[in-house]
């Protein structure tokens, strides 16, 4: 119904490989851009930075995850341990006195290091081994937090982040926080999009898709992985650094402890695996939907007029919440992203069934 | 002249002229684009020129000479294209042929002028011209496009496009006033392409249309708003028709327009859709086939699709309708049209590349009442075209809010038009052509004072809108004295989506009787849904089912009919009618002898009271061999 198909033609093999060939998925992109950018005006500052600053920033790392889990099919269960080196970090760093341009990226090669460590760790055990191998990243990394005081400041001590600033400037207001998590989003978005139609985005599908196969094309599935484990680790670096930065504004280990890694795998999951869009949908259904399923309970029980008890109404929201995505996995296990693709597939053919032969 | 504007054609340019015009002062604009290895590679009009005066400089060191024939074998190609325009530059006879033209058919061509080259599309159109040379024919060489699977031929003769263009560059380099003179050998009077008439009666005659015909039959179709400057066009119709030069060589070189060259004849729909062209020419038939796609596409959608389909499709058909016998619609109309257009008719154009049609028409035949009304409640402005070979296909049009289904419109500007007292139409015009190709017996029959005998009964109502009754050789009487045209009725019996062709018999008769064969397509789709199960097209065709769904469409047609003209009997053949078997023309024209003649005894059953009919035919591959069919066809009453 939306979409315009004729007329897109292709006089090059650079524009046949356009992002989006199709208009109005382009027209799309640029409303919702628009609008991300305009939020700061059209959305109160405490919605903005509770609500709009965080779903950006998982999403961030969302995507991070599904670049290992998604496209080079590697599970990971210490991904908020991999988030945490890149937090302490940069923290330290901009503690050090270097600026927080620079401080980011030490996190993310910090982050990169440790995360490619486990790389080779996945190059010997795949599936369910590996989940075991990375959820033992998570304890150890938990362990060392807790007892390194030089790291964390001891066990129950968080460590206080400098002010953010950027180009010598504080930042400091509401929106430039959120302009901060939009920019990185927005970045790793791109990366990924791009990511998909390059030789390596199209090795790690290989890779995943069976990697000793891929070896036989000529595919070094290890050298991919490692790549895989490296980039995702930088992404996570850099946006538990941010998050801490724009967000909690203190480093603790209890933010990256192991219901974080479940967390961002639940994104990444209930998104699509190997789905950009699916990651924005995934975030926003695992950050936001305990709120307003919450928001939404708590009405409709002083509507009807019935007295629940405080412990029936923390609880049964999170019942709703949990068969939400049951459903929405029963529904399309592939995910959100998949629901959308089969939403955006429909009108595509419409008014017809499917594409004509 | 640098001014952006361009001067108006007059019909005394030739096409090297105009080339260079485009060249020099639009170059950069897109000429040519052709689907190849997956992208839309394009070429601009310097480009364009540049290969064709190559092609011509190529051709003229090979010692290609005026009155000199080169055949053109193939789909549609830009190099097909650029070397028929070459060839204008020589003075020289460009011959297209159809693609499926068998050997026969080629060497009646040969007969009719020295045919001293051939340019091929690939290897199947190579062998076909080595095929000729075997049977006698001197065609001293030939020029292929595409190399695939040539590598190891030795034919003498045998050059590249590429080769050619070397000679032609070297030729050009060698001697600098060749350009110049390439350009300036030809006049408005010199040949552009030598066509064939269809031959729906004995043998094509040959047609040679002088630069001055397709030029002022562009400049009238222009003149009368036929197209526009910088169309957007798709060159899919058959190189040897006369529209596909008229619009994709002459037209499209006088008034700029960029051709899309589809991939390959399959692609077609697709390269269509990407394509999106502003104009578009086709037959009634390939209108129909869009028709039944579409319809067989809601068909098979969901429920939801389905009712919103037939929701706005309905109205929009029944204020066509309306429109069409001058009744005002009602005030919801334009909402609905405004939501039928976002919902339902801009997605269906959408997907069939029809959404940026400017001009669309249809043209060869009379088309069905329910595919005009179809195309005109989705919102293209489809309008009939009424042309023939001699006179450069361009004779009248409607006007896009002028619109009558039994009217072909207003001759165009520059076109007269006189009927004679049997009612016969005679048309003169700057396109009409000098005369049939050394045939001076047709051409005296064709061509008197200037004036061309159509051939077509019809006339002129008061407003000035032309009515063509149907080819005035074709009218005949029942043994009752009644006079009608065959091609008439088969013409509304082919408004059945389930009737792909028609032959009506029964001059000389008591009755009118009729053969058909059901489209395989669309009864196919209808026994797959309804459940009625057949192994093969002949065993569809005798299905009972299918018989009641012709006879519906036989029933409608005898309603529109007088009673003496009413089809009584019919028989619904085994197999289709098919170029190859010559029953009908490339064009898709029925060739009524042929027919008669092979289903004689078919015929004769239809009037001996027989219940059944047992027949052989002869059925030709497309290799070349020959099969038998044998069936036991039922005679069914209407």
């Amino acid at each position: 119904m939306f979409y315009r198909q004729s007329g897109v033609r292709h006089n090059s093999y650079s524009s046949d490989r356009d992002l989006f060939p199709i208009p109005a998925d382009r027209y799309a992109l640029w409303f919702f851009l628009a609008l991300g950018i305009a939020a700061p005006w059209l959305i109160d500052g405490l919605y903005l930075n509770s609500y709009m600053l965080p779903w950006l920033l998982w999403t961030a790392a969302a995507l991070g995850l599904n670049l290992l889990t998604g496209w080079a099919g590697q599970m990971h269960l210490g991904y908020a341990a991999v988030m945490a080196v890149g937090a302490y970090s940069t923290v330290h760093a901009v503690r050090f006195g270097i600026p927080w341009e620079f401080a980011l990226l030490i996190g993310g090669l910090s982050s990169s290091v440790i995360g490619s460590l486990f790389a080779v760790a996945a190059l010997r055990v795949k599936g369910l081994y590996l989940a075991i191998t990375t959820l033992a990243m998570q304890f150890v990394m938990d362990w060392v937090l807790n007892h390194s005081p030089a790291i964390s400041g001891g066990s129950h001590a968080s460590l206080q982040s400098p002010t953010f600033a950027l180009l010598g400037q504080d930042i400091t207001s509401d929106a430039g926080l959120y302009y901060v998590a939009l920019g990185w989003c927005v970045l790793v978005t791109i990366f990924l999009l791009n990511m998909r139609r390059t030789g390596l985005g199209r090795a790690l599908v290989a890779v995943r898709e069976k990697d000793f196969a891929a070896a036989i094309l000529g595919v070094n599935s290890f050298y991919y992985k490692i790549i895989a484990f490296a980039t995702s680790s930088f992404i996570a670096g850099v946006t538990g650094a941010i998050l801490v930065a724009t967000f909690y504004f203190l480093a603790s280990p209890e933010q990256f402890s192991v219901n974080v890694s479940i967390q961002v795998l639940a994104m990444v999951i209930v998104g699509g695996l190997a789905s950009i869009i699916g990651s924005y949908f995934g975030a926003a259904l695992i950050l936001l939907m305990p709120g307003i399923v919450n928001g939404l309970f708590a009405g409709f029980a002083d509507m009807v007029g019935l007295q629940f008890g405080p412990e029936t109404l923390a609880h049964i929201p999170n019942a709703a919440y949990g068969a939400l995505i049951v459903i929405f996995l029963m529904v399309e296990p592939m995910g959100l992203g998949k629901i959308y693709g089969n939403i955006r597939d429909y009108l595509l053919v419409w008014p017809f069934d499917q594409m004509k032969k | 002249m640098l001014d952006n504007a361009a001067p108006a054609i007059t019909g005394d340019e030739t096409l090297a002229t105009l080339l260079v015009r485009n060249a020099t002062q639009y170059g950069s604009e897109i000429a040519m684009r052709e689907k190849a290895r997956g992208i839309w590679q394009e070429m601009n009009w310097a480009d364009y020129t540049q290969e064709v005066i190559h092609c011509a400089a190529g051709l003229d060191a090979l010692g290609i000479r005026p009155e000199q024939a080169m055949l053109i074998l193939g789909d549609n190609r830009i190099r097909l294209y650029a070397g028929m325009a070459a060839m204008g530059l020589l003075r020289a006879y460009a011959m297209p042929t159809y693609t499926g033209a068998t050997l026969e058919e080629l060497q009646h061509f040969v007969g009719e002028v020295p045919v001293a080259a051939a340019l091929a599309e690939d290897q199947e159109q190579v062998d076909k011209v080595l095929d000729l040379r075997q049977a006698g024919a001197d065609i001293a060489h030939i020029i292929y496009d595409q190399d695939r699977g040539l590598t190891d031929y030795d034919a003498p003769g045998l050059l590249s496009w590429e080769g050619l263009l070397e000679k032609g560059a070297a030729a050009l380099a060698a001697d600098p006033d060749l350009r110049d003179r390439l350009i300036n050998a030809s006049g408005p009077d010199d040949p552009a392409v030598f066509m064939h008439s269809s031959g729906t009666t004995g043998k094509p005659k040959g047609i040679v249309l002088s630069q001055k015909n397709v030029i002022s039959a562009a400049r009238n179709g222009h003149a009368g708003g036929a197209f526009n400057e910088n169309e957007e066009v798709l060159a899919y119709l058959p190189m040897a028709w006369v529209g596909d030069y008229a619009l994709t060589v002459a037209a499209a070189i006088a008034y700029r327009f960029t051709v899309n060259v589809p991939e390959r004849q399959e692609t077609v729909l697709r390269d269509m859709c990407e394509t999106a062209p502003t104009f578009y020419l086709a037959a009634p038939r390939s209108w129909d086939n869009i028709l039944t796609t579409i319809q067989v596409g809601i068909e098979n959608s969901t429920w939801l699709k389905k009712k919103l389909y037939h929701f706005f499709m309905d109205r929009a058909v029944a204020a066509e309708r309306r429109k069409l016998n001058d009744k005002s619609g009602g005030a919801m109309e334009p909402l609905m049209r405004l939501f039928g257009e976002w919902i339902i008719f801009g997605p269906i154009k959408d997907q069939f590349g029809l959404s940026h049609l400017d001009n669309a028409f249809t043209g060869g035949e009379a088309i069905g009442e329910d595919t005009f009304v179809f195309y005109r409640a989705l919102g293209i402005k489809l309008r009939q075209l009424y042309g023939q070979t001699e006179n450069s296909a361009f004779n009248a049009i409607q006007a896009p809010d002028e619109v009558n289904l039994h009217t072909v419109g207003r001759p165009l500007p520059g076109v007269e038009v006189k009927i004679t007292e049997d009612g016969e139409i005679l048309l003169k015009a700057d396109s009409v052509f000098a005369g049939y190709h050394n045939n001076p017996k047709a051409t005296a029959e064709t061509l008197k004072d200037g004036w061309i005998y159509s051939g077509d009964a019809g006339y002129l109502e008061d407003n000035g809108q032309l009515v063509v009754l149907g080819r005035l050789s074709e009218v005949v009487y029942t043994a009752g004295g009644e006079r009608y045209v065959p091609n008439y009725i088969e013409n509304r019996l082919k408004f059945s989506p389930y009737i792909k062709d028609a032959a009506v018999v029964g001059a000389g008769r008591d009755q009118l009787t009729a053969m058909v064969c059901v489209d395989a397509e669309a009864v196919g789709h209808w026994a797959e849904v309804h459940g009625v199960p057949y192994v093969s097209y002949a065993d569809l065709s005798q299905r009972p089912e299918v018989a009641e769904l012709l006879n519906e469409a036989f029933a409608r047609v005898n309603k529109a009919l007088q009673e003496p003209l009413q089809l009584h009997r019919y028989v619904s053949l085994h197999k289709e009618f098919d170029p190859d078997d010559g029953e009908i023309t490339r064009t898709r024209k029925l060739r009524r002898k042929v027919v008669e003649e092979r289903y004689a005894n078919v015929i004769a059953a239809l009037y001996d009271g027989s219940e059944q009919v047992h027949v052989q035919a002869i059925v030709a591959y497309e290799t070349g061999e020959k099969g038998v069919v044998e069936r036991t066809l039922a005679i069914r009453k209407v």
